[in-house]
């Protein structure tokens, strides 16, 4: 079986145990931080990464289900942290502590890409599973609208 | 939160400034920051803790109060950068370390960080801006006078000429630091009351901002904990050889209860070489625990206590008037009592922390409220001066007062010492829910009278609740005369009026949660005054608008006329008295918490046990605003705090263990329930900056209450409103 994972655009090998949470793999073995624990139970969103393009929760995905696949975590999202939805975060000044903030943005990103042109309501079913115990919310509900509206006129 | 209460003078004797002679800048508020004479050779201007500036002009400012997300990183060193002339495209903030002696007061809580540093760290920055501008005079030949300074360069009035900031940097620091420097005033603010942005948004985005859990130290492990689930148990046994048996798992360590206010329940431990092998390792440890004297407590029969001790004679603590003959000449009298559960902080970063612990020194890094907390405890338990104690201060993935305790640090330098290696400790989010300090639960029972003419005469308050107090003395069973001072001084200034203090011995450990009492106070308060609104067949409004008239208290006249404002306007501004559809409701609250003050207006909607909340209108009185961006957003945390906790949010005791685990069963508030709308708006006054962390969440729930019931009739006196354990 392949133990390779490509990471952000690179190729990792890895020989960790196949059920390692990929959250953890993430943080503790490669250092790709960014990723957040906040649950590790699937209920809070903190660590969300995207598998081919795709958002899962990496607390309860095993490192076997990304061998031979792309995992981009919030650090490899856009090359100079530039995508739309990152510059609508800080256009609409979204984060308090910004703990939640990197999940909640790549589980925007993979909104954004399956739907690029989301009612509200679709944004806020979509963003249920993502918690800010700050409460950032609306901000984080206007970010998404005004970055799908720039990606449609782009 | 309010838990340290340095005076000018203490905070001269623990830092020793008074009598080390060092230049100090003189600072006028509660606080003085000591200076640095920087070596005469310096290339680098460092005139006092706060403010940095090298060669180039690149400019460092320390913040040393902790930010867990309220903003005060960007607020405080904004204020500094506006005083200095800084651009602030230039600045780099930086946590400062742990340190009194040099920062000042770094105990983070009771919304006091702008109270009592705004102005010394504005002087930080304004007796820069005179030394650069000496320095600029010195190299020009000419008088200070006729020099200014603007956005990083020192300007000659005359010639036109220009010195930028980095070239003056070597000869400011030979310059003396001026004695008293003149502050501006508001028309010269540059970044003060203007949405700055945050200094680290652009790295949140990318996922650089390096919070306690992400510390990487050389040669570090990585530990689980299970606690004893009892406060008080013990661990009694545990046979851990299928742990010690896995790959990876380097040591498992019986952690005993440090007795201390923020040491250790007590528990097991597993350090290994990442996360997850220490999770799984813990996993496989059989323990049994001595469940120790707490193991009775339920919160269910426990709250029942409360209530019965309430709604009886209990302690007096205060009286004032003559409440009996108010209840006999009354029209109107009417009795209630109020109830909330215990609540968990549950910051989306849990407890998390990296200690090195080695024969000669111990270095720590992380998310915390309190440095000087850690280096206390950490002192006592290693036996060592608490200043040799390093604390590396991360960013806190929220904090609402959990972070002040220090438990999750004391027990990494348990592990880190068992293992020789430094040791990150990352709890579960089980573990931060089970095994915390809680907000307490409260019973309160209150009586009014009001006359023929509509006005409250009569208010008798008796509070039942376990004190913050006894996680520090176990021996307080009662609230205090200090515990109930909101109660005694609340604005109302009642003629008739009594308060008393029901027993409530504490069976776990109660901490700071963002607001603290105020939390159950506003509420009692509140839903209260609403209720005897109705009962006397008076609008809300003007049935709060009168009791604050009728306060006639020379020494509460600020706060009656704060409080007026703030009612005022939120009134105004929620439209108040509009006509609304059928089932939806307006409710109203007001309430004066850490030098701030606050009203809410919540338009409700109730359909069966369905309520949506559509709108809140919150007018805020925080005097200056400095950051308006920023103090808005603490006003939307708030709110959503404010909302969960009306709701859902209650942890939950059953054999002296918590009931609750997750998210799934302490559910906060999430995205579709949220208030579409949230207007703040702010009151304009000349009132000196107060802080904004916490004021914004006492006057949710009772608005919220006091709607439901306009649009329904059904009144709530207990919170949750929608308890997960019944
Ligand atoms: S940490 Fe994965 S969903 Fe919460
Ligand atoms: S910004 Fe703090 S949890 Fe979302």
């Amino acid at each position: 079986m392949s133990k390779k994972i490509i990471i952000n655009g690179k190729e990792v090998s890895t020989d960790v145990d196949g059920n390692m949470p990929l959250l953890w793999y993430l943080r503790d073995e490669v250092d790709y931080t960014g990723t957040k624990f906040g649950c590790g139970m699937g209920l809070c969103g903190a660590c969300t990464v995207h598998i081919d393009g795709k958002a899962v929760r990496s607390c309860i995905t095993p490192v076997n289900q990304a061998l031979g696949k792309k995992v981009t975590t919030i650090e490899g999202l856009s090359e100079n942290g530039d995508h739309p939805l990152q510059k609508a975060w800080v256009e609409h000044k979204v984060p308090q502590c910004g703990y939640c903030q990197a999940g909640q943005i790549m589980n925007a990103a993979s909104l954004l890409a399956e739907n690029p042109n989301p009612s509200a309501d679709q944004i806020e079913q979509g963003m249920q599973g993502n918690i800010c115990r700050c409460g950032t919310y609306n901000r984080i509900k206007k970010a998404i609208a005004s970055a799908a509206e720039k990606m449609q006129e782009a | 939160m309010s838990i340290i209460k340095l005076t000018r003078r203490e905070f001269l004797k623990t830092s020793g400034t008074a009598a080390s002679g060092i230049a100090a800048g003189g600072f006028a508020l509660g606080v003085m920051i000591p200076t640095q004479a920087t070596a005469a050779s310096s290339e680098i201007f460092e005139p006092n803790a706060f403010v940095h500036i090298d060669s180039q002009g690149k400019t460092t400012i320390h913040c040393g109060r902790c930010e867990m997300g309220q903003g005060i990183s960007t607020a405080l060193p904004a204020a500094v950068a506006d005083e200095l002339e800084a651009d602030w495209s230039r600045v780099t903030v930086l946590q400062a370390e742990g340190n009194e002696d040099k920062y000042g007061p770094q105990a983070t809580g009771g919304s006091r960080s702008i109270n009592i540093m705004f102005e010394p760290m504005r002087e930080a920055g304004a007796s820069a801006r005179l030394m650069l501008t000496a320095a600029a005079a010195q190299v020009w030949k000419v008088k200070p006078t006729d020099c200014y300074a603007e956005n990083h360069f020192v300007y000659n009035k005359k010639t036109k000429q220009k010195l930028a900031y980095g070239q003056l940097a070597s000869i400011a620091a030979e310059m003396p630091v001026p004695e008293k420097p003149k502050l501006k005033t508001k028309d010269q603010y540059r970044y003060i009351g203007k949405p700055v942005p945050r200094h680290d948004v652009g790295e949140v985005v990318v996922g650089k901002r390096t919070y306690g859990i992400d510390t990487r130290v050389k040669g570090m492990k990585y530990a689980a904990i299970k606690h004893v689930p009892v406060y008080g148990g013990k661990v009694k046994s545990f046979d851990a050889s299928e742990a010690e048996k896995m790959k990876g798992v380097i040591k498992v360590v019986n952690i005993p209860r440090f007795e201390a206010p923020y040491g250790s329940l007590g528990g097991i431990g597993v350090v290994a070489d990442n996360t997850w092998t220490a999770q799984q390792a813990l996993a496989k440890i059989q323990i049994e625990w001595d469940r120790g004297p707490h193991g009775v407590y339920n919160t269910k029969a426990y709250k029942a206590a409360m209530v019965k001790q309430v709604e009886n004679p209990a302690k007096p603590i205060f009286k004032r008037g003559d409440l009996k003959s108010a209840f006999d000449n009354a029209k109107v009298t009417h009795s209630a009592t109020y109830v909330q559960g215990h609540l968990s902080h549950s910051p989306m970063e849990p407890m998390v922390s990296t200690v090195s612990v080695t024969d000669d020194a111990c270095e720590v890094w992380a998310s915390t409220q309190d440095p000087a907390g850690i280096q206390r405890t950490l002192g006592a338990y290693l036996g060592r001066e608490p200043k040799t104690i390093k604390v590396n201060v991360m960013m806190a993935g929220g904090g609402f007062g959990r972070k002040f305790k220090c438990d999750y640090v004391q027990e990494a330098a348990a592990l880190s010492k068992a293992v020789g290696a430094p040791v990150q400790l990352a709890w579960s989010r089980e573990e931060d829910t089970k095994t915390g300090y809680y907000h307490s639960t409260s019973a309160q029972h209150l009586e009014g009278s009001v006359d023929d003419k509509g006005h409250l005469t009569g208010w008798l308050h008796r509070s039942a609740f376990p004190t913050i107090g006894s996680t520090f003395d176990p021996s307080i069973e009662w609230p205090r005369e200090q515990d109930l001072g909101a109660v005694i001084n609340h604005p109302y200034g009642i003629k008739n009026f009594e308060v008393e203090s029901g027993h409530a011995p504490a069976h776990t450990r109660i901490g700071w949660y963002r607001a603290v009492r105020a939390i159950f106070e506003g509420f009692a308060f509140n839903s209260f005054t609403d209720e005897l609104a109705h009962k006397s067949g008076t609008d809300s409004l003007a049935f709060f608008r009168n009791i604050y008239r009728n306060n006639k208290d020379p020494e509460q006249k600020e706060k009656v006329e704060r409080s007026l404002a703030v009612l005022e306007l939120a009134a105004e501004k929620g439209e108040w008295g509009k006509k609304l559809p059928k089932n939806h409701g307006l409710g109203i609250a007001v309430h004066h918490s850490f030098e701030s003050y606050l009203a809410m207006v919540v338009h409700a909607e109730v359909d069966g046990d369905k309520i949506k909340v559509h709108r809140v209108d919150c007018a805020v009185d925080c005097g200056e605003v400095l950051n308006p961006d920023g103090a808005t957003a603490q006003m939307e945390g708030a709110v959503i705090m404010g909302m969960s906790l009306a709701l859902y949010t209650e942890v939950s005791f059953k054999d002296g263990e918590v009931m609750n685990t997750n998210f799934h069963d302490y559910p906060v508030l999430r995205t579709n329930e949220v208030p579409p709308i949230i207007n703040v708006h702010f009151a304009k006054n000349d009132y000196k900056a107060t802080g904004l962390g916490e004021p914004g969440v006492p006057t949710f729930a009772p608005a919220l209450t006091n709607a439901i019931f306009a649009a329904s009739g059904k009144r709530y006196r207990s919170l949750p409103i929608k308890p997960i354990y019944a």
